[in-house]
């Protein structure tokens, strides 16, 4: 009978250890690493500087001495610079008249530039690709962007492909999410190509209505493919790991829902109309997504520290509504440097920009790499932190061992964030190679603020937009 | 009228096939028996007394027999718990259009000759119609009954929020669903994408929580409503006990094409509205009240092929009107795309009869004999419901040829076509419907979902029916189902 007992223990044992090898490889599978990223950079053809902005609108006839004077005043006040790009068939004088072959064009150039970058600079082959996720706000045509990316580049016939569309600013993340659940269930190991853009050739807005405006003065051109992957044996070659990734959604608030509205004006122009309690819902959703990311981030100590001075603050107040505190100096502030290096910052706008350097208590320094991609590139919508994150990368900034902290904003209203590990010293300029020397720069003040200054001279001319 | 000597042969086959099919199938059943049968026998032959001693010669005292009885209970439960949950199908509710919305023919031609003056549009269009296999109960929103149509984007919010709350208001009605439960949103309407998106609009009308995990999918095409399965269900591996919220739907307002070239004529008459909602789930309590398990979904992308992904292809004609045309390959690549699809889906669902046909079969075409032909797998054997994307009549029609369908196995999907139209992502689930309505679904049954869309992608889902389900189901065809099903004739005269 000891044959049997030994069948039975070898078998169990067997059991065991296979059992035992699904969960270690589990465990293996759960990380996501960067592998790396490619931002779009469109030719120089597509060059907008403030005064070609300047003709564009005068071209409009339909607009009064008064719009163009708001106009050019968010220009020369936006922190965009003169070297941002700007659709062709703007540049070509048809911004009211924009073919679907126009918008097919430029996702193309971005395809060809940066998608097809980021597979030959990781070597990775388009064969090897199991996962695409692609996320471009206001163009979804038929097929859809993530199928011409597949015939493009040949992928298999089993990819995963998902297309996202409508999701606003911050749908970059939404894509990563996207990615990184889909890669926890899949029995063998993934990898993702997460790709984001915004289509701007049919999104310039041609009619007369100030909430809608301010979208042409601000987004531009731009985008990003990342490769992702949860394989442990590409851990030596990847840039970053993410670690957590939050996502907060507080659509269920009227007005933060209807914050940006891609809808007709009066006159039947289609157009993304920006409220102005735009600010507001940013705000909460930030805060909203902050409450949910702080202990997952943040180090003990800073929690215990934070929570402790709020009790105490409370106490010493008594049981009054701590709105109305005016002793006690301002409530407690949570300190994000403790847990996080560098900030990745959506860069919306510059008062966007300033209020979350505010609310989060960082310098001059720590929101430089998203002021100067707001100079260089615009805003170009959910693209736009891969930039801001090339900065960092080509200043030198990112090494080893460095917390990396993204946080966008976006329509719904969202605001995501998301939570990286750097997993060795990154010095790739990217896109930024041929102009990193030239930033910070001087003055970031416009240059046309000479010929158009008069602007900020004129008091009441209805800007209550603090872009 | 084949002779009677091959007659009779082909009945021998017929039971020849049938015994082997029995046999493959129930091996290992029929294997125990025997090993069964002689263990008992040996048993018998040795005594109560020798059995006693053998068992006493184990020399197993009782540490042993508790170790081994708890490693076996430990590794048990470890083997269980890692397995991959099990997603429910706890119920779904399709949009129904109030009659307001019906286009019956006459209808349809009259708004066309009256848009148009181009008289070869108009017969084109009526030659469409009338060999389209819709009837005359289909629905177009409100906007396309101006004449013009007004494909404004108000109108088409307008619409979207009709059909998909009209949908969702339905399914928490039949599942008692509070939206504050909802851990996963996945919307996916392919030609209408707004900022904010549908997603957004689903949030802030029922007032879902703010750590809710949303994706809005758009331009996949009809096979969509699949995809949106699929996403649902890897949110629902990563995330235990979770609800998720399926809504597909296609919006037709801002689709109406204004010009005339043919092949971008056809959506026109062919794309109906419909939206359908779906909760799946993956906790445990849902199984109890749950219709459905999911059990596999298998997608196929053929975009990389040239031909595959020109197919369905959104572009604008000479004028600058926008419009989706199809081309006139779309059968032979449909076919193509389902293949492929075939060939992953057929190992994981047909029984072993089956697979060792086609693998005896593959390796005589290799090695014996070039000329024999491809055995088709019988999937009859291994789905009791087909749900086909009632995508066009031609489709359907393809697709009973190359499964080797009987007609009452795309009744569903052909009366689906008639009743609603072609209203993209959301028809497998009035197909579903229909089957149900007509009180055929019953506990154990397999259902085989199949979709097709641009890209030109080929998507599958199978179910396992959890529970028998009882008519009258409080669905889309409750009024109607007593009616169906029509005959419908190959070319309906107007």
């Amino acid at each position: 009978m000891e044959l049997l007992a030994l069948l039975t223990v070898l078998l169990l044992a067997h059991a065991v250890a296979y059992l035992a090898w699904q969960a270690v490889s589990r465990r293996r599978r759960a990380c996501c690493y960067l592998l790396d990223y490619a931002c779009h950079k469109p030719s120089d053809d597509r060059k907008v500087t403030t005064e070609m902005a300047g003709d564009v609108i005068e071209r409009n006839k339909r607009l009064g001495l008064p719009e163009y004077r708001f106009l050019l005043k968010v220009i020369v006040n936006s922190g965009i610079g003169e070297n941002t790009y700007c659709p062709r068939n703007v540049l070509q004088g048809r911004e009211e008249s924009p073919t679907h072959d126009d918008a097919l064009e430029e996702m193309d150039d971005f395809f060809t530039d940066a998608v097809a970058g980021v597979l030959a600079k990781t070597g990775v082959r388009a064969r090897d690709v199991d996962l695409v996720v692609l996320n471009v706000g206001s163009f979804s045509p038929a097929p859809s962007l993530v199928s011409r990316l597949v015939h493009r580049f040949g992928m298999r016939e089993d990819v995963m492909a998902y297309n996202l569309s409508g999701m606003g600013c911050s749908a970059g993340l939404i894509a990563v999410d996207l990615a990184r659940n889909v890669m926890l269930t899949r029995p063998r190991t993934t990898m993702a190509l997460v790709v984001t853009s915004e289509s701007c050739t049919p999104n310039w807005y041609v009619g007369t209505d100030k909430s809608m405006m301010l979208g042409n003065c601000l987004f531009r051109c731009g985008g990003a493919a990342a490769l992702l992957t949860n394989d442990p044996a590409f851990r030596g070659r990847a840039k970053m790991e993410l670690r957590c990734l939050v996502r907060a959604n507080i659509g269920a608030h009227d007005d933060a829902h209807a914050a940006a509205v891609h809808r007709e004006d009066a006159d039947g122009r289609l157009g993304v109309s920006l409220s102005k309690a735009l600010p507001k819902a940013a705000v909460r959703a930030f805060t909203e997504n902050l409450q949910r990311l702080a202990p997952r981030i943040l180090p003990a100590r800073e929690l215990a520290r934070f929570v402790s001075r709020l009790l105490l603050r409370k106490l010493l107040l008594g049981p009054r509504n701590n709105s109305k505190a005016e002793g006690g100096g301002s409530s407690p502030k949570i300190d994000f440097k403790t847990g996080v290096d560098h900030f990745c910052l959506h860069p919306g706008g510059t008062a966007v920009i300033e209020a979350v350097r505010k609310s989060l208590g960082l310098t001059a320094h720590d929101v430089e790499p998203a002021r100067m991609t707001l100079h260089r590139w615009g805003n170009t919508s959910a693209s736009s932190l891969w930039y801001v994150l090339s900065y960092m990368e080509a200043k030198r900034r990112l090494k080893r061992g460095d917390r990396v902290l993204m946080v966008t904003f976006g329509s719904g209203f969202k605001c995501n964030s998301c939570y990286w590990e750097v997993t060795r010293d990154l010095a790739d300029a990217g896109a930024w190679e041929d102009c990193i020397d030239e930033y910070p720069p001087e003055t970031l003040v416009n240059p046309y603020m000479d010929k158009f200054g008069w602007l900020n001279d004129l008091q009441g001319q209805g800007s209550g937009f603090i872009f | 009228m084949p002779t009677g000597g091959v007659f009779s042969g082909s009945v021998n086959l017929k039971y020849v096939k049938l015994g082997y099919q029995y046999l493959v199938n129930h091996f290992l059943t029929l294997l125990l028996v025997p090993v069964m049968a002689a263990t008992a026998l040996e048993l018998a032959r040795l005594g109560p007394g020798e059995l006693l001693s053998l068992w006493r010669s184990l020399e197993l005292d009782l540490v042993h027999i508790l170790c081994s009885a708890f490693l076996v209970v430990f590794v048990g439960t470890v083997y269980v718990m890692s397995r991959p949950r099990p997603v429910y199908l706890v119920d779904y509710a399709c949009y129904k259009p109030p009659a307001s919305c019906r286009v019956p023919f006459a209808t349809f031609m009259e708004h066309t000759r009256l848009i148009s003056d181009d008289d070869k549009r108009v017969r084109f269009q009526t030659r469409i119609l009338e060999r389209s296999g819709l009837g005359e109960d289909t629905c177009l929103p409100p906007a396309n009954h101006y004449i013009p149509p007004n494909p404004s984007m108000e109108a088409s919010r307008a619409e979207a929020q009709v059909v998909i709350f009209s949908a969702i208001d339905d399914l928490v009605r039949r599942t008692g669903l509070k939206p504050k439960d909802i851990d996963i949103l996945v919307v996916n309407c392919s030609l209408f994408s707004p900022t904010p998106s549908l997603s957004a609009m689903i949030i802030n009308k029922y007032k879902l929580r703010s750590n809710i995990r949303s994706f809005n999918l758009s331009g996949m095409g009809c096979s969509a409503g699949l995809i949106s399965i699929d996403l649902a269900r890897d949110m629902l591996q990563v995330h235990p006990n979770s609800n998720a919220l399926v809504v597909s739907t296609e919006i037709i307002t801002p689709n109406f094409y204004q010009g005339s070239r043919r092949d971008m004529l056809l959506p026109n008459c062919l794309f109906r509205m419909g939206a359908a909602a779906i909760l799946l789930s993956n906790r445990r309590r849902e199984a109890r009240r749950a219709k459905y398990r999911l059990v596999h979904v298998v997608r196929t992308h053929k975009g990389a092929d040239d031909r595959a992904y020109r197919c369905v292809y959104q572009e604008e004609d000479d004028q600058g009107f926008s419009g989706i045309s199809l081309s006139k390959e779309l059968m032979a690549i449909a076919g193509d795309a389902l293949k492929s699809n075939i060939t992953t889906i057929g190992p994981l669902v047909l029984p072993m009869s089956e697979q060792l046909l086609f693998f005896f079969r593959l390796v005589g075409r290799k090695l014996i004999n070039k000329t024999w032909k491809p055995y088709i797998p019988d999937f009859k054997l291994a789905f009791e419901h087909f749900c086909i994307h009632a995508g066009g009549r031609a489709v359907i029609d393809e697709l009973q040829k190359n499964l080797q369908l009987s007609p009452r196995h795309v009744e569903a999907s052909r009366m689906t076509l008639h009743r609603f139209g072609n209203t993209s992502s959301s028809s497998l689930w009035y197909e579903l419907a229909y089957i149900e309505a007509k009180g055929r679904m019953r506990r154990g049954d397999r259902v085989w979902q199949i979709g097709f869309g641009s890209g030109f992608k080929c998507n599958s889902a199978v179910w396992k029916c959890l529970r028998s389900i009882k008519t009258p189901t409080n669905g889309p065809w409750d009024d109607c189902i007593h009616r169906y099903p029509v005959d419908v004739p190959e070319v309906v005269k107007l």
